[in-house]
């Protein structure tokens, strides 16, 4: 998740920023050893770097500026003139000048894993392994799911992280052997610029939702007691249910959810009214999808083991003691898989009915009496393919069962905070405490 | 499938998913949808539909009519052990309807 490797980084740098007297804290006693030292930090450098310049590609086909057009009424020139020069893409021409002009190779992983002795350092590996693990992240499969405003907070993210390295690249610059950013001049102000043209507009920090997760695995070994042996099966069903159920089987594990959105609800209206008249609401959406998916057949998929999650739930969940009182936690551990449920079994439906998995049954033709003729065939009746949302099934999936899509929390974070004021903090003078004694 | 055969699953469907829709609590509602999925199962999904506009709503005569649709299956060369078990998830399900 890009929330957790770009806090990593932020938080790096924050300290980084903090620490004043580079060359006391670059421990050595000779200048080959801080030379030695000056190096590791530029590969360290050189990794966030490449990952800066990567994430404003990703971050490129929806970085537009926040600035008014410019005006043809000559007395209200307010607007950039030409709509390509954009800050961000200024602010990613100046990253990509730094990175080529770089003599420092990125680190490699054997780098990036070994914990280095001086803290200072080590800290600048902490930050180039976050912008590693940042890297997929950003690629372009999550790009291609960004919205316009939270490319905005990736600039903005980008251009504060930039500005972080020109800052450091400032006080590092007496370290034997240091060779500075190419233009950090100039990457300032481009960095400045960005930042100030994400804060035009609104940046949607939900970005930091996005990203690689690991793989959710089925919980596997004993059945858990009580509520937490439902859960786990609930769980499994859902990961089960990544493999498309055959129609009887879809049935199946419509029933179960009925069944235990049902046998819950009494258990969550001890602590949760609202809730409780969520499940209920739930089950009766199940029981009208189960009476409609009657009338849907199909033999493509499997979904065998899925039905089996779901019964397990069931059965656990109806040999829990009545007085069993759930906690919280756990109520919102079933609603946060509830939803995913919801989604997984709502699109299997829609896109079974669409590509022709599942079919609609129709009613039998009814046998025409004798007319007189000696051979009377069927009565048929042919009905047009019409589009799948004419099923009432289709139907009752998008306008009930498929989850309102929730707001995510999406607050910049303590992290972006703190290296903001990391970038502007002077150390105080007299009692500083993170400048080591001499 | 021959049209009496066809005939007479829809007809044992449509009893079942009257049935399904009309028991007094969720469970036994499932367990009938479960005999219906069983039937459905049996045929390999290749059923009629199922309609249950005007039909009774005494749960006793259509456990009845249902019970005969089915037994009369076997007529069509459907599996009599297979039957005999959808009859008996059948009357488990009507028992769990009852209490």
């Amino acid at each position: 998740m890009y929330g957790e490797s770009g806090a990593a980084m932020r938080a790096e740098l924050a300290g980084l920023l903090r620490q004043h007297r580079i060359q006391q804290r670059l421990v050595g006693t000779t200048a080959e050893q801080r030379e030695e030292l000056g190096g590791l930090i530029r590969t360290y450098r050189q990794s966030v770097i490449v990952w800066l310049g990567q994430a404003m590609r990703a971050a490129s086909p929806l970085a537009f500026s926040n600035m008014p057009p410019a005006q043809p009424n000559p007395f209200r020139a307010v607007g950039s003139r030409s709509p390509h020069l954009t800050a961000a893409s200024e602010l990613a021409r100046a990253i990509d000048i730094a990175r080529q002009q770089s003599s420092a190779r990125p680190a490699s992983t054997d780098a990036l894993a070994t914990p280095n002795a001086n803290p200072m350092v080590d800290r600048w590996r902490l930050a180039a392994r976050a912008a590693a693990l940042a890297e997929h992240d950003t690629s372009e499969q999550v790009s291609a799911q960004m919205t316009a405003p939270q490319a905005q907070a990736l600039v903005g993210d980008v251009a504060a992280l930039t500005q972080a390295l020109v800052v450091l690249d400032q006080r590092y610059k007496n370290t034997p052997g240091w060779e500075p950013l190419a233009q950090s001049t100039r990457l300032g102000w481009a960095s400045l610029a960005a930042a100030l043209d994400v804060n035009l507009g609104q940046p949607d920090y939900a970005l930091d939702h996005l990203g690689w997760r690991p793989k959710t695995k089925v919980i596997t070994g004993p059945v858990r007691p009580g509520i937490l042996g439902v859960l786990q099966a609930q769980h499994n069903l859902v990961i089960r249910m990544k493999s498309v159920p055959n129609a009887p089987n879809l049935r199946l594990v419509v029933d179960s959810q009925r069944l235990v959105s049902a046998h819950l609800a009494p258990y969550a209206a001890r602590i949760d009214d609202r809730l409780a008249g969520r499940w209920a609401e739930r089950a009766e959406t199940y029981a009208v999808i189960q009476k409609e998916l009657r009338e849907i057949g199909g033999l493509l998929g499997k979904g065998g083991l899925a039905v089996s999650e779901g019964a397990n739930a069931v059965a656990r969940l109806k040999a829990l003691p009545h007085h069993t009182i759930v906690e919280p936690r756990v109520l919102s551990g079933f609603q946060l898989l509830f939803n995913r449920l919801d989604h997984r079994i709502a699109d299997v439906i829609e896109d079974g009915v669409e590509q022709g998995a599942f079919f609609k049954r129709v009613t039998l033709p009814r046998l025409v009496g004798g007319g007189g003729q000696l051979v009377r065939p069927v009565r048929e009746r042919f009905v047009p393919v019409t589009s799948a949302k004419d099923l009432e099934v289709v139907k009752t999936v998008r306008e009930r069962l498929r989850p309102k899509d929730e707001a995510l929390m999406s607050t910049p974070g303590p992290t972006r905070v703190d290296l903001h004021s990391a970038l502007i903090h002077r150390p105080t003078r007299g009692g500083a405490v993170d400048v080591p004694n001499i | 499938m021959l049209l009496p055969h066809a005939q007479t699953l829809a007809q044992a469907r449509s009893y079942l998913a009257a049935l399904a829709d009309r028991a007094s609590t969720i469970d036994a509602s499932s367990a009938y949808e479960h005999v219906l999925i069983e039937l459905d199962r049996i045929h390999g999904d290749e059923c009629p539909s199922a309609d249950t506009e005007g039909l009774t709503e005494d749960r006793a005569i259509l456990l009845a009519v249902a019970t005969s649709a089915l037994e009369e299956l076997e007529q069509y060369g459907v599996d009599l052990l297979r039957l005999e078990l959808v009859i008996a998830m059948l009357d488990d399900a009507y028992a769990l309807d009852g209490t």
